[in-house]
């Protein structure tokens, strides 16, 4: 049984190029000459150029690409995973037990709402008294926190689905809580918790105050590496390059988005065989 | 209060364990991209070449983002950072920082270098907090070539008093950008506005940056200032609900609301006003200097002259960067020796050459004609026209620049009117100024 | 047994409960110090108690209440057109994305672009001579709206931000459609049942949790807008775009009144809680 395509494919053009119109107008002004972007708005390139890509790409005793890659990486890793770690175990308990839904549930998914940079302040002084400043650790710390509330959210909501039948059987069978968390619940949250790190680490990668407030030197992230490279005098703005260093900034996630759809997929297939 | 000392002593132990290990050289925080930082990293160059300079004096330099860059220079400050000994400062914040900053001596040689008018840029309640580097003001920029035409076309010459009598209610003459008042550009301005002139062969007369954002005001502030418009006068008293500025509002408006400035306007700063006038669109506006360069490559027939005068004269807006010492600074002595050697006509030339836009007295700059024209005209206009207002420099100067960006913008885009706006703008900056 | 349980409860909680206090226990203490206090960056270390005065000063101040009102409307309208046109692409293309992997990773791509950065080229491409839709606009149809001007301004930011956001909400429900057993379809296709009816019958009601969640998280999102719009308009003319952390990160930094972005933050996280706290108590007595 084939459902018909055609009109989705349509459907899906058209979705892809609306979202995308900034990404695709991005994209076209990375290969345009400064010159040509202030003389040719159009999405077509009259003389289509590398230059920006390799003031981007090149290091210079100051500007070090790989080097802001390389920290937003690690920051974003321990931000995205810390958090999966510690708000796993509290959403089970939360779903099944309803232990902590009343306080610590709307505690922790209300620091969302918060501007957190309020706390820049004793962070920073408390940050230099542990030595956490201007490193990677530490602005991975803050990303953790900063993407503790979705963790909670979706992982409170993926245990949620799972079937409590399924839970109970493994407890008849007289599995204990450690094995039955790690060994049967975990496993049937993969396609959460693989959402849960995906929106993470797109969440802290992106991440710009705590970036340009807890580093200067050794662990300054992509975001805040990004601007020193298209700041004219002034307040300007070099459009190419700030094009190129975007699209550059762009892939580590674009490409961790696109492993890790084929996970889920991957694993929504395996779900579906076995029930 | 039991919590102020128990916050004092865990100031002091963070204080003391932030410490950490001494650092050798001297760190310099600069201004991050543009002209600026090539300048400042030129002169470091021939400064660390000196044979007599010791190791540990060395000069090391480090830029944040220019993005946010002085909200993190906020909070670096207050929580006593030592990732610097010396850091940038800009006129309308020396207040805000020099609570956590030391006065610096400069060179003898500083005043004849820089002149007075600059050097005050760097200057709170009498002490000098820095050494100027750059110095910026605002050009009146316009395409000579349509003004050459119009000047040479009777019937267009008519059709500009037709238009000036309809909305200003006399009917002026064009006249030459120099000999420009503020009616003028005002006319002009609406004589190339397709919408009011079909003829024009611009869109728009000229492209007013708008967007709520504190150096925008700075921009508009030559404006009321040509009409005798200041912040407050000597006794202290807010004087910005004035004759001076209500009319340089209000004719700025009539600009807005006849379209003679682009309708997104109010979302528009440098970077925006730039490039409307890059693209041919636009037939004159006022704009920071440091725009001449990218103005004239895409406009090749593109003038320069100081803003138009008003009935109290012609003026520009000045302000400066410049470099001052960190109080919480590990390295003071050798923080200080730069900063005295860079107060010198030797750093001061070698900066310039590099590409930096000092601030400089006339007899200074002469030296520079050759390499740098420019700097001769910004030095001329700073001495001859430049300003700051009473209250410049004040601690919360930069609180007064965003209250005003708030209120006037508002006025323009017609969210509130002008009494509601010089009202809350009075309210805010009595609050501020005090 | 009892006993039993509640040790266990503290070691499920004690991951998250200790990192949360390890990292924001001094700065939320410092932090409400500083809301009951006289405090700016001079004052850091002497901050001077001053009762409910910011608390006062907040809630006397028309711009806090504009922010307020900008960023529930705001919040609101996007969450709803994120999550209807999320949902619609998810269930619509689900047959398409379940052939083509791919897909989905071209759809997904506007939400991994930094907010600020994604503000920032918006200024490109809106921009009247410079930008592309202008551009276009211009020579199809010899005109074009004044995208930022004070009219639309809240219109395009509405639209910016569900372009770049819908993406995260077609994940989500993506997801959670493809996890509704395919028995369940079949059953109904064997029953004959139309799609139409398929959808509102079965599996929307199975979604339904996660549209709540997406709701409730896209609304979140858009109630905290900061940095595509600060990049974009700023805090507006008249700061009539002024959103709630807008205000906040404007008061603490720039106005260096910390006292009062902390009483502004402590009011925010309090209503916050209190609203989410009745939602949910709700929502359990609504399903037993």
């Amino acid at each position: 049984m084939k459902p018909r395509l055609t009109l989705r494919w349509i459907v899906f053009a058209i979705a892809a190029f609306v979202m995308n119109f900034p990404v695709l107008a991005t994209l076209v002004t990375a290969f345009k000459s400064s010159g040509e972007v202030s003389r040719n708005p159009s999405l077509w390139i009259e003389a289509p150029t590398l230059e920006n890509f390799a003031t981007v790409l090149t290091i210079s005793d100051r500007l070090n690409v790989y080097h802001y890659l390389w920290n937003s990486l690690a920051a974003a890793l321990i931000g995205s995973v810390l958090p999966m770690i510690v708000a796993f175990p509290m959403a089970w308990a939360m779903v099944r037990r309803g232990y902590g839904r009343a306080i610590l549930f709307p505690l922790v998914v209300n620091l969302r709402a918060l501007p957190l940079i309020i706390f820049a302040i004793p962070l920073y002084m408390m940050y230099a008294t542990l030595g956490l400043l201007d490193t990677r650790l530490g602005l991975g710390l803050l990303l953790a926190i900063v993407n503790l509330p979705l963790a909670l959210m979706l992982l409170v909501n993926a245990v949620a689905e799972i079937p409590v039948e399924l839970e109970e059987a493994a407890h008849m069978d007289g599995a204990r809580l450690p094995r039955l968390l790690f060994k049967v619940v975990l496993p049937l949250c993969r396609p959460a918790l693989i959402t849960t790190f995906v929106f993470g680490f797109i969440t802290a990668w992106n991440e710009f105050l705590f970036g340009l407030m807890l580093t200067t030197r050794e662990a300054v992230p992509m975001t805040v590496g990004a601007s020193f490279f298209f700041a004219t005098s002034g307040g300007g703005v070099q459009w190419g390059t700030a094009s190129a260093v975007m699209v550059v900034a762009a892939l580590p996630p674009l490409l961790l988005g696109l492993i890790m759809y084929r996970r889920i997929t991957g694993s929504m297939v395996a779900g579906a065989v076995k029930g | 209060m039991i919590f102020k000392t128990k916050l004092r002593a865990t100031a002091a132990m963070l204080a003391m364990l932030a410490g950490g290990a001494a650092q050798a050289e001297v760190t310099v925080l600069g201004w991050p991209g543009g002209p600026e930082e090539a300048a400042l990293r030129a002169v470091t160059e021939v400064y660390n070449a000196k044979a007599d300079l010791a190791a540990e004096n060395k000069v090391e330099l480090l830029f944040t983002s220019r993005e946010g860059f002085f909200d993190k220079l906020q909070v670096d400050l207050a929580a006593g950072s030592t990732a610097f000994d010396i850091n940038l400062i800009a006129t309308y914040s020396i207040g805000r920082y020099a609570p956590f900053m030391e006065p610096v001596t400069l060179s003898d040689q500083a005043g004849a270098v820089f002149g007075d008018t600059v050097l005050k840029t760097m200057q709170f309640n009498g002490a000098q907090y820095g050494v100027p580097t750059d110095l910026s003001l605002h050009f009146l920029y316009y395409r000579s070539d349509l003004i050459d035409a119009l000047m040479a076309d009777d019937a267009a010459k008519a059709k500009y008093s037709e238009i000036a009598m309809q909305y200003l209610g006399k009917a002026m003459e064009p006249k030459a950008p120099a000999d420009w008042t503020w009616e003028d550009f005002v006319a002009n301005a609406l004589y190339f506005t397709q919408s009011i002139n079909p003829d024009s062969p611009t869109r728009y007369g000229t492209v007013i940056q708008a967007k709520n954002l504190l150096f925008n005001m700075m921009v508009f502030h030559s404006w009321p200032r040509s009409y005798g418009g200041n912040w407050m006068d000597d006794s202290g008293a807010i004087t910005v609900d004035s004759e001076a500025f209500r009319t340089a509002l209000s004719q700025a408006k009539m600009l807005f609301d006849l379209g003679a400035t682009p309708p997104d306007s109010t979302s528009y700063e440098y970077a925006e006003a730039n490039a409307a006038y890059s693209s041919g669109q636009v037939a004159a506006m006022v704009q920071w200097n440091a725009a001449a360069g990218e103005l004239t490559t895409a406009q090749a027939a593109t003038g320069t002259t100081a803003p138009p005068a008003g009935p109290d004269g012609r003026y520009t807006h000045i302000h400066g960067l410049g470099l001052g010492l960190n109080k919480a600074a590990e390295n003071k002595e050798g923080a200080l020796a730069f900063l005295q050697w860079l107060s010198t006509e030797e750093a001061a030339l070698a900066y310039a050459k590099a590409g930096g836009a000092p601030g400089l007295a006339a007899e200074t700059a002469a030296k520079l004609a050759a390499d740098r024209p420019d700097l001769v005209q910004v030095g001329e206009y700073a001495s001859t026209y430049g300003f700051v207002m009473n209250g410049g420099t004040a601690e919360k100067a930069l609180a007064v620049y965003e209250a005003q960006a708030k209120e006037f913008t508002g006025y323009w885009a017609g969210t509130q009117d002008l009494d509601t706006a010089l009202k809350n703008a009075a309210a805010s900056m009595a609050e501020l100024l005090k | 047994m009892k006993q039993e349980r509640s040790v266990e409860n503290a070691v499920l909680a004690g991951p998250i409960v200790l990192f949360l206090l390890a990292i924001l226990g001094f700065p939320t203490l410092l932090s409400l110090v500083y809301g009951f206090s006289e405090t700016t960056f001079q004052t850091l270390t002497t901050p001077e108690f001053s009762g409910l005065k910011n608390f006062r000063d907040v809630t006397a101040d028309p711009t806090f209440w504009q922010a307020a009102w900008f960023s529930l409307r705001f919040g609101a309208i996007t969450a709803v057109l994120q999550c209807a046109l999320g949902l619609a692409l998810a269930v619509y293309l689900a047959p398409l994305v379940r052939r083509h992997g791919w897909t989905v990773a071209i759809l997904i791509i506007p939400m991994i672009v930094a907010p600020a950065m994604m503000g920032l080229m918006y200024r490109l491409v809106l921009h009247e001579f410079a930008g592309p839709l202008p551009h276009y606009m211009y020579s199809w149809f010899g005109w074009s709206p004044s995208f930022l001007g004070p009219a639309n301004v809240f219109k395009t930011l509405v639209v910016a931000e569900t372009l770049q956001w819908t993406p995260f909400a077609f994940l989500l429900f993506l997801t959670a459609f493809q996890s509704i057993p395919d028995d369940l379809r079949e059953a109904a296709a064997v029953d004959g049942t139309r799609p139409w009816r398929l959808f509102w019958k079965i599996e929307l009601p199975l979604m339904m949790p996660t549209v709540f969640v997406a709701l409730f998280i896209r609304f979140i999102d858009g109630f905290r807008v900061f940095d595509n719009i600060y990049t974009l308009v700023g805090a507006g003319p008249g700061g009539s775009t002024t959103s709630m952390s807008i205000y906040i990160y404007e008061t603490f930094l720039r106005r260096g009144e910390i006292g009062k972005a902390m009483a502004a933050a402590i009011l925010l996280f309090v209503s916050a809680f209190v609203i989410l706290a009745l939602a949910q108590r709700l929502m359990r007595r609504r399903t037993p």
